[in-house]
């Protein structure tokens, strides 16, 4: 029978930035660990596991469109995926990859349902600062990143998702992750170090003094 | 598969140098900021996955009520909702009793007649739908719940068990 475990209810205070800190260096192997105990029925091994990649797929169901309730239930449904496919996984990277593919995988089922008001393209971007009090702050913390975050909503809508996404990638997954990505449904997609260069390219034209 | 680029470099990507990674953390960080992933999903998400030795099947949420979804979480109209798995649909009505529980009416399709289990944060309410796939759960603290229909030997073999994505109500 199962234990439900109202001690453990969160308490809303929940670091954003504790989850999803650049790789240390024997990230993978605490990863491919967990992944093992989970296999052998250890819940707190999943337990630990949602915890760290939950804030990367996050962004990848919400940079595919979905609404905030319905990335909740991709999410959830993403997880509960997992458990019945921890046979297959083994590595960190592989891991990683099933996830991120899952989840996008699982947003384009939800948004080809059409069973609720949805985007009708990846304008995310656009929409994020008019979605949340304080997004003024974001604009006011400094030129830099207002450039930033205006550079971004130029690039191609590929390139957004792909950098959104590769920039919560723990490093060492980074290739497995954004070869996964750079070839959508059978176009030549964009590559992170074009989407970079493309930024990059950006950035410096507004940095030349040519605002828009 | 790779293609070379008009600059000769293969279009696979070279590997990640401290500036692209600087900017990729920046990137991150505004993320982070304009849009995190909400502090309770995690929990929710913990909470849905204690299924410990449990071998089942994936039901989706297919459909939820479109003229209450903006009311959807801690409502008090009532909600349908629909979860989709391979082998089972199960279709459940969520009212609001006047003492501030819920009632949960469900039917599964096709009609079987599994044990149901609601899981809340408390314990966990068991029921048997009838001949006909109906379950009723007369009053159900809100909070998080999720529904598991057990495994169960069926007329034409073994049905695994049918888990959904926890809910709020």
């Amino acid at each position: 029978m199962y234990l439900a475990r109202p001690g453990r209810l969160c308490t809303g205070v929940d670091s954003q930035e504790s989850a999803t800190a650049p790789a240390q260096p024997d990230r993978g192997t605490r990863l491919e660990v967990l992944v093992d105990a989970a296999r052998n029925g250890r819940e707190d091994a999943i337990g630990e596991i949602v915890t760290e990649l939950s804030p990367l797929l996050w962004q990848v169901a919400r940079a595919a469109g979905l609404s905030t309730s319905d990335a909740e239930d991709v999410l959830q449904t993403v997880w509960l995926r997992l458990l019945t496919h921890l046979d297959d996984i083994h590595t960190s990277a592989a891991l990683t990859a099933w996830l991120v593919t899952t989840t996008r995988r699982e947003a384009w089922r939800v948004r080809g349902t059409g069973r609720r008001q949805l985007p009708a393209d990846q304008d995310w971007l656009a929409a994020i600062p008019d979605q949340r009090p304080g997004a003024e702050d974001l604009a006011v913390a400094a030129d830099l990143r207002r450039e930033l975050w205006a550079a971004l909503g130029q690039l191609p809508p590929q390139c957004q998702e792909l950098l959104r996404i590769v920039a919560f990638v723990p490093r060492p997954d980074y290739d497995v992750i954004a070869a996964k990505l750079g070839m959508p449904r059978g176009s030549i997609g964009p590559t992170r170090g074009r989407c970079l260069a493309k930024l990059r390219a950006l950035l410096a034209s507004s940095a030349e003094g040519t605002p828009r | 598969m790779t293609h070379p680029d008009l600059a000769g470099r293969p279009a696979e990507d070279e590997p990640v140098d401290e500036s692209d990674g600087a900017l990729l953390d920046e990137i991150r960080e505004m993320f982070q900021a304009a849009d995190p992933m909400p502090a309770s999903l995690p929990e929710r998400i913990r909470f849905s996955l204690a299924l410990r030795g449990l071998e089942f099947e994936v039901a989706r949420l297919s459909v939820e009520d479109g003229s209450v979804m903006l009311a959807a979480r801690g409502a008090e109209h009532s909600r349908t909702i629909t979860f989709d798995s391979d082998s089972l649909t199960i279709m459940v009505r969520v009212d609001s009793n006047p003492d501030g529980t819920v009632r949960i009416d469900g039917w599964l399709a096709p009609a079987q007649s599994r044990t149901i289990e609601l899981r809340t944060m408390a314990e966990t309410l068991t029921t048997d739908a009838d001949d006909g796939g109906r379950f009723a759960f007369r009053q159900v603290p809100r909070g998080t719940v999720q529904l598991v229909a057990r495994a169960w030997p069926g007329p034409d073999g073994p049905g695994q068990a049918v888990v959904a994505p926890a809910l709020i109500l």
